[in-house]
């Protein structure tokens, strides 16, 4: 197996900014790039590489300069200026985030004038920043605030008017504006448009008049926007948040009438613990439990069940496919694209509503869950299933629009009631009074409790494929994995590259197991085939790697891709804790596949409850009618074109 | 009712595009195009266009609501009239005429008459202060503005006839010529004398010139060039500024339109200079009337060899040079900023480092020079470094034009040596009772008259050479109102000190017309555009509270006693 990154410069979408703001490092020559500065900073001296920015040199050596406008993940901006630092010689103060060095300096980060400046910011800031403090979702958490906080802002130096400008906009299902406390410092605009490549937001006007905004101040329920929430977990003020359905949750639980279910997707509960105080990388899926269940809810299940349920249909999805293409020789779209992130979905209905077609038909895990709660679950429990409300807790703001779409009411209900990111639910386990790390653990109830490391793993980029290959690959030569990869891990499609891309040879071919009879008779037309499936997270990749398939590109040639629409999969969703940055993705990724190699089982083919639900309910098999009526749906072609 | 059909819009588009290239540096003049066709840029059009350029509607949004000149909510009227709001035309009775065009009209400024002929519009500086109130209708500039001459055109607009009563392009006046307008050299001879030497050679004839940047900031050419020389990029860049936007400067203009192939040549030498074979001329789009001329003369130098491939047969030297047009935004005159308008952006200035020198337009290096620079190049090699470093004090060699209106006999178009003082100018222009003098212009100083003795040079008192003098009767603290009401309008609005400061200091201005603001707040607020000095990301943002300092700073009994005077001496 192999990678690869650079897709080449032809298949490069259009340059986002954050390159042009590296151009400091381009058309150099490479000794001067592998060359050493030598700085001064607060009388500190150390050496750092040609080009390494102020910030970053501060860092270093352990110096903490304050930021807004900046953030790891995005390119630089440098418009706050609460950064400013004085380099000795110079005129002015200088945004120590965009200035590279290049040649020996002195730096001062804490001078007089510097304190006066900053202090000057904070004051203009809030005096534009309308609202308190104490109705704001962000309490505790803004970054603004801290800074006040931190420089000693007592009182409101140039005045600090409350009043209503833009009013709030929650049109849509899951993300919420509100831009009177919006502080201009354009990260909601770099997300969506360097990480996403989606542009819903710009800067509009200038001057005084200055405003984010989106195309023609469209109501977020009309913009071509995915939902992916990056903006929200960009947004170092409560101008962004996500729709929190928590009180229509409690109304739920309140109401004895009411069968209260929740599942719990995996990211979540990697990620919760930092809500509590906890280090990222601490995963509390047992303590949720108990304390979901001290919230009032009537059962806690585990949506790894339907992710094996997923791979059990998307695979034997793919592997009809590949029989009509290489057999049949009908027309099939290949490669068939992962369905389970709704951004994605959205992203390319809006984008490329010409390729729908190469998307599995198979629901995301959370509908697949809603639709057999519903159905299977109420008959064996005996349960009206219009008593039942299913609750998910989502890493997710795209499951928000998801669970409300006109289509997702296979059971005859809605399937998925009520979407919970993982900050609201955060938010209901401490109005609870819950201390979530201190609490006993406990398991999941059954019927949906018993899951498999394949489900687990759903949440980092990469997942849902290495779980397919885990499962499509024994099913088709009866061989184990472990076979060629050690301890199950299949590195090529783990970590965290833009796009990854795999071949995998099936040399020999086993029988066809019992639960797809139905679907072949053999597989020795699979022999010799060397499968090709590729991998991406962020639509700006995604687009990249549609763009390479559209042109008949290299990933043209591949089998199966799978797509997430956020930066590091589930892990980095737009409803996980902030911030959320490299490091914490790496250690939410750590604690997830930590979980999937303490699971007992970890092929979805081999989780016992889902071979139980196709025997007992699904009776005609994966993609069999049953299974197409509940599982799987079909998709919206939209435009980008907005009147 | 005016349709607009995508396919019709779409092959517009294109048609540009085959024109501009099909990258984003190809918006600013599509939108032009989208604008004078349609009258305005509608969100179909928007989304049009932002696709063809597989960029996010969103994104032309962006830059579309950024420029004055650019109407997205409704369509402008067929007549847009621009009345100058900046200060010098403010002094000469701009008030008199907006009234008398409301009346005329019957709408407010911001609206469209309800037949669709009229648009009322405020503009900042149109580049006629000596001339003012000056008035832009469509592309066509009057001077002198009077209510009856505004009455008068209005009638001839709805006639759609303007008569020759009102000239195409309203002459400059030049009042004082030194050896840089005598400079009784032929044409094309400084580019010819270029052409002959080495590329470090002309550096080196600029360097001993001692000539410094004409604009305003005063960095040395030939330094800059050396920088854009040395770096081995293929691809190289010279932008000519032309987007003369400081309130009371005018001097471009006039040279633009009477020195044009002085100019030409300044530009082509700097290409030979620095191994670049594409240049721009980023006209601000108020100078549109000169659109033709310019072109014109750009075709006859073509034809020439002075520009094309093998320019005066100098082999592998092939140069041309586009004209980019503005569209209203002041800041695009900070050579960062103009470098993003010229590929497609907002107009917003970029991080320095690094500078344009080394990653200019499409992260190329670029060299950005004024008008007035390139001028002067072009004459320094006709006639020699020494000719040149002759005029103006040590640190400020030669001689500059300066812009000079307000509250003065002579107002007009003065070439003065540097260090002349600003006693020695007011004697000049007949002045000699003014109270205060703006030294250039909004960003500028506002010099009272204990410091008269100080000298015009970049040693002291540094300008791209506006000059607009308040006479005794003048009301320092409108003064102030009216630069700070043009920054909050310019200001480009990214960086929260520019943005916001001069938003507070407005609102500070309008405590003291009340005469409720505490002299421990007005000291705070002078500490404010302190920090706007430190701390903003450009030279327009840094700049912006100095006339608001500098003002408090020599009238503050007069402004303290206006407090008094305006709640009628009673404390309320």
């Amino acid at each position: 197996m192999n990678k690869i990154n650079n897709l080449g410069k032809e298949y490069r979408s259009r340059a986002p900014k954050s390159e042009k703001i590296q151009d400091v490092l381009t058309f150099k020559d490479k000794h001067l790039l592998e060359s050493k500065i030598k700085v001064t900073i607060d009388n500190v001296e150390c050496e750092v590489p040609y080009g390494t920015t102020i910030l970053e040199a501060a860092r270093m050596i352990g110096i903490k300069i304050p930021t807004l406008c900046y953030h790891d993940n995005l390119c630089i901006a440098g418009v706050c200026r609460i950064c400013v630092v004085e380099v000795d010689g110079q005129r002015t103060l200088h945004a120590s985030c965009s200035y590279p060095i290049t040649s020996p300096m002195v730096i001062r980060t804490h001078t007089k004038k510097i304190r006066q400046v900053r202090r000057h910011i904070l004051d203009l800031m809030l005096s534009e920043h309308q609202g308190e403090c104490y109705s704001c979702c962000r309490n505790g958490h803004c970054e603004l605030q801290i800074l006040a906080q931190e420089y000693g802002i007592d009182f409101y130096r140039f005045g600090h008017e409350v009043k209503t400008v833009f009013g709030r906009d929650d049109s849509g299902y899951s993300i919420v504006r509100d831009m009177d406390k919006c502080i201009l410092c354009r990260r909601c605009v770099r997300a969506c448009i360097d990480l996403q490549e989606v542009g819903v937001y710009n800067v509009l006007n200038r001057g005084k008049d200055t405003y984010v905004g989106t195309f023609m101040n469209h109501p977020m329920s009309d913009v071509v926007c995915i939902n992916c929430g990056q903006c929200i977990n960009h947004c170092p003020t409560g101008a962004l948040h996500s729709r929190d359905f928590s009180e229509d949750v409690w109304a739920a639980i309140d109401d004895p009438a009411k069968h209260v279910v929740i599942q719990t997707a995996p990211a979540p509960r990697a990620a919760i613990g930092e809500c509590f105080g906890l280090k990222p990388g601490q995963p509390l899926t047992f303590e949720l439990n108990t304390a979901i269940r001290h919230c009032g809810f009537d059962k806690v299940f585990d949506t790894n069940f339907t992710a094996d349920l997923t791979i059990i249909e998307e695979g034997t999805e793919l592997i009809q496919r590949l029989y009509h293409a290489l057999i049949t020789k009908e027309e099939v779209a290949l490669p068939l694209f992962t369905s389970c992130s709704p951004g994605w979905i959205k992203y390319i209905e809006h984008f490329y509503p010409e390729m729908l077609d190469h998307l599995s038909s198979a629901k995301s895990p959370q509908q697949m869950f809603g639709a057999v709660t519903k159905t299977y679950y109420a008959e064996y429990n005996n349960i009206d299933p219009f008593d039942i409300v299913t609750v998910s807790l989502m890493p997710c703001t795209a499951k928000k629009f998801e669970c409300n779409r006109p289509e997702f009411v296979s059971s005859g209900y809605k399937d998925v009631d009520y979407v919970l990111t993982t900050r609201e639910m955060a938010q209901m386990i401490k109005e609870v009074g819950i201390d979530l790390p201190e609490m006993p653990k406990s398991d999941f109830d059954e019927p949906f409790g018993t899951a498999t490391g394949s489900g687990v793993i759903f949440a980092a980029t990469g997942g849902v494929m290495e779980s397919a290959i885990r499962t499509v690959y024994e099913l088709v030569t009866g061989d184990k994995i472990e076979g060629i990869f050690s301890q199950m891990r299949i590195k090529p499609v783990r970590g965290f590259d833009g796009i990854k891309y795999a071949e995998l040879k099936i040399d020999k071919v086993g029988k066809v197991p019992g639960i797809l009879k139905h679907i072949v008779d053999d597989w020795k037309w699979l022999k010799g085939v060397t499968l090709k499936v590729a991998v991406c997270h962020g639509t700006a990749n995604a687009k990249r790697v549609l763009d390479n398939i559209r042109e008949g590109g290299k990933l043209s040639e591949c089998h199966f891709v799978e797509f997430m629409a956020c930066p590091g999969g589930c892990l980095g969703g737009g409803g996980q804790p902030i911030p959320t940055d490299k490091k914490i993705l790496e250690a939410r990724a750590k604690a997830i596949y930590a979980e999937d190699e303490r699971s007992e089982v970890r092929k979805s083919y081999e989780n016992p409850a889902v071979l139980k639900l196709y025997g007992e309910f699904l009776k005609d098999g994966p993609c069999g009618h049953k299974s197409h009526s509940l599982l799987h749906t079909s998709y919206t072609p939209r435009t980008k074109m907005m009147v | 009712m005016q349709v607009i059909y995508r396919q019709k819009v779409l092959q517009e588009i294109e048609e540009l595009m085959a024109i501009y290239g099909d990258d984003r540096s190809s918006l600013l003049p599509i939108l032009h195009a989208m604008q004078d066709r349609y009258q305005y840029i509608p969100d179909r059009i928007i989304q049009t266009v932002a696709h063809a350029l597989k960029i996010h509607p969103a994104e032309v949004e962006a830059v579309v609501s950024f420029y004055s000149f650019f109407e997205t909510r409704e369509k402008l009227g067929k007549y847009v009239i621009r009345l100058c709001q900046t200060i010098s035309c403010d002094m000469k009775g701009k008030h008199n005429v907006a009234r008398q065009l409301q009346n005329e009209l019957g709408i407010k400024f911001g609206e469209t008459t309800r037949d669709g002929m009229f648009t009322l519009r405020y503009t900042n500086c149109l580049g006629l202060c000596d001339q003012g109130p000056a008035m832009l209708v469509n592309e066509r500039l009057f001077a002198h503005a009077t209510p009856d001459k505004a009455q008068r055109i209005i009638e001839e607009c709805k006639r759609d006839f303007i008569r020759s009563e009102f000239p195409w392009t309203v002459p400059s006046i030049l009042r004082k010529t030194g050896p840089l307008l005598n400079n009784g050299t032929k044409l094309n001879v400084g580019l010819k004398t270029a052409l002959k030497k080495k590329s470090k050679d002309i550096i080196e004839v600029l360097r001993k010139s001692g000539l410094k940047g004409r604009g305003g900031a005063g960095f040395p050419t030939a330094f800059k060039w050396q920088l854009a020389t040395d770096d081995k990029s293929e691809q190289k860049y010279v932008v000519c500024n032309a987007d003369e936007g400081e309130p009371g400067t005018f001097k471009d203009r006039f040279l633009l339109y009477e020195h044009t192939d002085v100019i030409l040549d300044g530009i082509t030498i700097g290409a030979y200079a620095i191994g670049a074979n594409q240049g721009f001329i980023y006209l601000r789009t108020e100078y549109r009337y000169m659109l033709e001329y310019l072109e014109a003369a750009l075709e006859k130098r073509r034809q020439e060899g002075l520009l094309g491939k093998g320019i005066l047969c100098k082999k592998g030297f092939d140069f041309d040079i586009q004209i980019r047009l503005g569209a209203g935004a002041y800041v695009c005159g900070e050579e960062t900023a103009l470098i993003e308008s010229l590929e497609g952006e907002r107009g917003e200035p970029r991080n320095r480092p690094p500078f344009p020198v080394d990653t200019g337009f499409f992260g190329r290096p670029t060299i950005v020079n004024n008008v007035e620079t390139f001028a002067a190049v072009a004459l320094i090699l006709a006639k020699g470094a020494k000719w040149f470093a002759d005029h103006g004090t040590d640190k400020s060699r030669g001689t500059k034009l300066f812009s000079i209106s307000g509250d003065c006999e002579r107002p007009g178009i003065y070439e003065f040596a540097f260090g002349t003082t600003i006693n020695e100018l007011l004697k000049e222009v007949g002045a000699e009772d003014a109270k205060a003098v703006q030294i250039g212009g909004a960003s500028g100083l506002c010099i009272s008259r204990n410091d008269f003795d100080r000298k015009l040079s970049f040693e002291d008192l540094s300008s791209g050479g506006s000059v607009i003098i308040f006479g005794p009767e003048c009301n320092m603290l409108d003064v102030a109102r009216n630069f700070c009401d043009f920054f909050i309008e310019e200001s480009c609005g990214q960086c929260t000190p520019c943005r916001i400061g001069n938003m507070k200091i407005r609102e500070g201005i309008t405590l003291l017309e009340k005469g409720k603001c505490s002299s421990s707040y007005l000291k705070e607020l002078v500490k404010l555009s302190d920090t706007m000095h430190l701390a903003c990301k450009c030279g327009l943002g840094q700049s912006s509270g100095n006339a608001f300092t500098t003002i408090m700073g020599g009238f503050r009994e007069e402004i303290l006693g206006q407090v008094l005077s305006a709640s009628g001496g009673k404390v309320s």
